[in-house]
């Protein structure tokens, strides 16, 4: 036996596990810790086995094509139209969150007295743990109307930009207020992340960075982002992850329409999957509807799916290298 | 949710790194500098926003934005050359975006305050919604209801969740096995399931099958779900704070592994497990999306968790939200104003539980 000063723990255990309820327990503790894995499977295998007759019915144009007519023989549906609108609400949130969480979080790491970055920090904390269907309610009745006339005047003065025409007039139930209220969602996550990040540049490159004469902006561009880089981006892609799969705030203030919309991002209407399957579950027709609502929660989960697990992979890679 | 602390020695060493230069006293000229920079720009606007009547979000982004910035550039230029023009930038849009953060908390809280109080009342609390349509005066019904099917529903996630999650904690801190990595991964990716995908698959496996009606068990399951990876996660960070010692005493004691685990470490993280609960119920408290799905809604309080469709908070605010009739709204934001009140609850006391004595 190997010297008894450099045995691990796990040896020590090893060797006390002649039980018998040991090996059961460690058996049922192994058996449960693979439930993530089990659901996991489960909801791919029991949505995916919906998909299928999704597919039958409408071959790839389920996929390609935008459009939600039940009363056909055989039903013309496609959700490509909500695909698209859940990334391109997705990506009106980040450009909005991205900016001002970064933002933030250099203000609560290298500039604000650190009593104020504490109050921040938990008015941050706050802000994440508000449900959604709060959110949802805020934006309905006070948002909307601001935006509203934000939107008006985005389309008198910069209308000549083609992602800033209207030709309805109608401001409300536009993919910008939608992409707005899943910024708002977004910007605790991205922050607290980045903040993490950044609150973690070591003070010794900090010093140094200083001593050679950097100015703020130098530090930050030449040490603090470099350094954060990957976390900074895995957390922007936690925050991608849950707007893609949100849904009750974005019911409340986005119209859905069965067209793509492309890039109209001030004209009321536009698609997102996750609120499709709430807005026509309500009124769902039959067990043929309900299946295609399950395949449209298929596509929607591996999205997330993949979007989550890039991005804790960036988040773990990181955290190795600092280490 | 993930709560993220900040490094102590980080901090005071940034802090120190300020107050270590006694050399750098700001010179009159400084001072004088950033305080024409920020009272000129606000006096320019304040006067136009009295006089003219250019719109406000225009006052603000075309006007008063780039002349703060200007202002700055120069005062910045003035005091430190230069270089000091893009750090100027840097800390004018800072301020900029963490006071835009604050003014969206205090509209949302503010909002939530002002038209919630209005619905809330002690029958509001009590009293559930079957004799009460939208357009009802406020002086009778109220949420009871819901009250009691989110308890009933959290309490059955809770049942489920919370011995599965610690025993995934305990796989990865105690067990060590070798599908360690793994498991870690699979918690992560399931943290990221969006709440719809939680609800359809319950609707699928529980209720499209017919084993459950929409129900508070059906409910809880998909609640269950969402609240898994929290539990885990945060469980697992307690119990690596469990000294080592514990276990290779209780070992040495002659403890079996799976006494040491349930007798010695466990006790040991109490509180901390105590947090990681209540950390899993504030995550999924407010979720609606799933309980549309799978519990359904209904007017009359129901106790049984199995046999009917089962009101909740989130629901219920789901339902009201967009009705026509200001007294429904109304009862909306209360029982916003009831949610968010429980979530600032749980969220205090497991930060008050978890600045006890966890792990010492």
């Amino acid at each position: 036996m190997a010297n008894l000063a450099q045995m691990e723990l796990r040896d020590l255990q090893s060797a006390a596990t002649s039980h018998r309820g040991d090996r059961v327990f460690s058996r049922t503790v192994a058996g449960a810790a693979f439930t993530s894995l089990a659901v996991l499977a489960g909801i791919a295998i029991f949505l995916g086995l919906q998909a299928i007759p999704a597919f039958q019915t409408q071959g790839w144009a389920f996929l390609t094509t935008t459009g939600w007519d039940i009363n056909t023989t055989p039903p013309t549906v496609g959700i490509f139209g909500m695909l698209y609108g859940s990334v391109l609400l997705a990506v009106i949130g980040l450009v909005i969150a991205v900016p001002a969480s970064l933002l933030l979080a250099v203000f609560m790491v290298f500039l604000s007295p650190p009593r104020l970055a504490k109050v921040l920090t938990n008015l941050i904390d706050l802000m994440a743990a508000i449900p959604s269907v709060i959110l949802g309610l805020w934006a309905f009745y006070i948002l909307n109307p601001t935006a509203e006339e934000w939107q008006v005047l985005l389309n008198k003065y910069l209308g000549w930009i083609p992602i800033f025409e209207n030709t309805s007039g109608n401001f409300l139930g536009t993919p910008f207020i939608a992409g707005f209220v899943l910024a708002i969602m977004m910007i605790p996550i991205i922050t607290a992340v980045t903040r993490e990040v950044l609150s973690r540049t070591p003070p010794d490159l900090i010093n140094a960075s200083e001593a050679l004469g950097c100015s703020l902006w130098t530090m930050l561009r030449y040490v603090a982002l470099p350094y954060g880089r990957g976390g900074i981006v895995g957390g922007v892609m936690l925050g991608l992850g849950r707007a893609l799969g949100e849904t009750i705030a974005v019911f409340f203030v986005l119209k859905i329409v069965f067209e793509t919309n492309w890039d109209k991002v001030i004209e009321s209407g536009g698609g997102s999957v996750a609120t499709l399957i709430v807005s026509r579950f309500g009124e769902v027709s039959g067990p043929l509807e309900l299946q295609l609502l399950l395949a449209a929660g298929f596509f929607l989960f591996i999205m997330t799916l993949v979007v989550n697990v890039i991005a804790n992979l960036i988040v773990s890679r990181t955290g190795r290298l600092q280490k | 949710m993930s709560t993220i602390t900040f490094d102590p020695e980080t901090l005071e060493s940034l802090q120190q790194q300020k107050s270590t230069r006694p050399w750098r006293k700001k010179p009159n000229r400084f001072t004088a500098s950033v305080t024409l920079a920020v009272v000129i720009p606000a006096l320019i606007v304040s006067a136009l926003y009295l006089t003219s009547d250019i719109p406000v979000p225009i006052l603000l982004v075309v006007i008063y934005l780039p002349l703060q910035l200007i202002a700055s550039g120069i005062a910045a230029w003035a005091t430190k050359g230069t270089r000091g023009i893009a750090d100027s930038v840097i800390i004018v849009n800072a301020i900029g975006a963490s006071l835009f953060s604050v003014i969206v908390l205090v509209s949302i809280i503010g909002s939530l305050i002002v038209r919630g109080l209005r619905a809330v009342s002690p029958h509001f609390l009590f009293q559930n919604s079957v004799y009460i349509s939208p357009s009802t005066p406020l002086d009778y019904g109220g949420i009871g209801h819901s009250l009691v099917g989110t308890l009933l529903i959290v309490f059955i996630a809770s049942l489920i969740s919370v011995p599965i999650g610690i025993a995934t904690a305990v796989y990865i801190t105690e067990v060590r096995g070798r599908a360690v990595p793994y498991v870690r991964f699979f918690v992560q990716a399931m943290s990221g399931v969006p709440s719809v995908v939680a609800g359809l698959f319950i609707l699928t496996i529980v209720v499209a099958t017919g084993a459950f009606n929409q129900s508070a068990f059906a409910g809880g399951l998909a609640y269950a779900i969402l609240m898994l990876p929290t539990v885990a996660r945060t469980a697992e960070e307690v119990l690596k704070l469990v000294p080592d010692d514990l276990r290779t005493g209780a070992l040495a004691l002659g403890s079996t592994r799976a006494r040491t685990v349930l007798r010695v470490v466990i006790p040991a993280a109490r509180t901390g497990i105590i947090t990681a609960i209540i950390l899993g119920v504030a995550r999924v408290i407010g979720e609606t999306a799933p309980l549309l799905l799978a519990a359904g809604n209904n007017d009359q309080t129901v106790v049984n968790p199995f046999g009917s469709p089962i009101s909740s908070v989130p629901t219920y605010i789901f339902n009201n939200v967009a009705l026509p009739y200001p007294d429904a709204v109304a009862r909306a934001w209360g029982s916003a104003l009831v949610l968010i009140i429980l979530v600032a609850i749980l969220f205090t006391l497991a930060r008050i539980i978890g600045r006890g004595r966890v792990g010492r």
